[in-house]
């Protein structure tokens, strides 16, 4: 595993067995401005909404035997992924993949009480706190060589 | 058999990740199928391990397995950085869903 433990090294993506592929895709990400971050955690964010609306679906089509709540299903799942993948264009997939599925879960939990019989309980509440706290660390985190780059004349 | 079930639903929830990143906003036909493929397959072999597993159970472990993977293989395939602050982040979510999942399984 070609490991960079140390933080912040000079240049991260040197160490990595480049394809065309993906040095393509890191030069998009390396070169990536604040805003255009910006917009890929908000993407992502959308991501973890639709994987929240096909939870619920998935569990209104009670096993995919309601038609209409299956249909709806299908439609959450392709979006959450589609949105998954504009997102990952930009963000890290380590990265992105743990914000997607803790989004998810949260909202999943969040929004279960209301649409079915399920209750948030004290120790669901203090998981979910955990959880937003690692995602808003996340974001904070998520800034690879940028106060470089702005400062840079 | 049925760890078996989960470890294969790890594996294609692995290449959802991988595939999804490479398919760069579906722009991809190949990765793009290769991402509807792998998350049709690994929410099929995940519902099939949790007819045994417990759900809670099966999902904690499905999703910190998975989320260990892919930020292993980002790192090996794409030649991701990754960096102290990145990963205490992600291993707070993971524990975070991991522990949720196990809270309501109880």
């Amino acid at each position: 595993m070609p490991a960079n433990d140390h933080p912040d090294t000079a240049s991260p993506h040197a160490t990595g067995p480049a394809t065309t592929d993906s040095a393509e895709a890191d030069s998009a990400a390396a070169t990536a401005t604040p805003d255009r971050r910006g917009r890929a955690w908000l993407v992502l964010l959308l991501a973890g909404a639709f994987e929240v609306g096909y939870a619920l679906a998935v569990g209104g089509s009670e096993g995919f035997t309601v038609a209409s709540w299956s249909a709806v299903a299908v439609v959450f799942f392709l979006l959450t992924l589609f949105a998954l993948s504009v997102a990952l264009r930009t963000i890290d997939v380590g990265v992105g993949y743990a914000v997607w599925a803790g989004t998810g879960a949260v909202g999943a939990a969040a929004l279960g009480p209301v649409f079915f019989d399920e209750t948030l309980t004290l120790a669901k509440a203090c998981w979910l706190a955990v959880i937003i706290t690692g995602l808003v660390w996340l974001k904070l985190a998520d800034r690879p060589s940028e106060p470089d780059t702005a400062s840079r004349p | 058999m049925h760890w078996l079930f989960l470890a294969v639903a790890v594996v294609f929830e692995v290449a959802v990740a991988l595939s999804a990143s490479r398919a760069q906003g579906f722009t991809r036909p190949g990765w793009t199928v290769a991402t509807l493929l792998s998350g049709g397959i690994a929410t099929y072999f995940l519902s099939l391990a949790l007819l045994t597993f417990d759900v809670g159970v099966g999902y904690a472990v499905w999703t910190s397995a998975a989320g260990v993977g892919i930020v292993v293989l980002g790192s090996v395939l794409f030649g991701q950085s990754w960096n102290v602050r990145k990963l205490l982040g992600i291993a707070v979510v993971i524990v975070g869903v991991a522990g949720l999942q196990l809270s309501g399984a109880a």
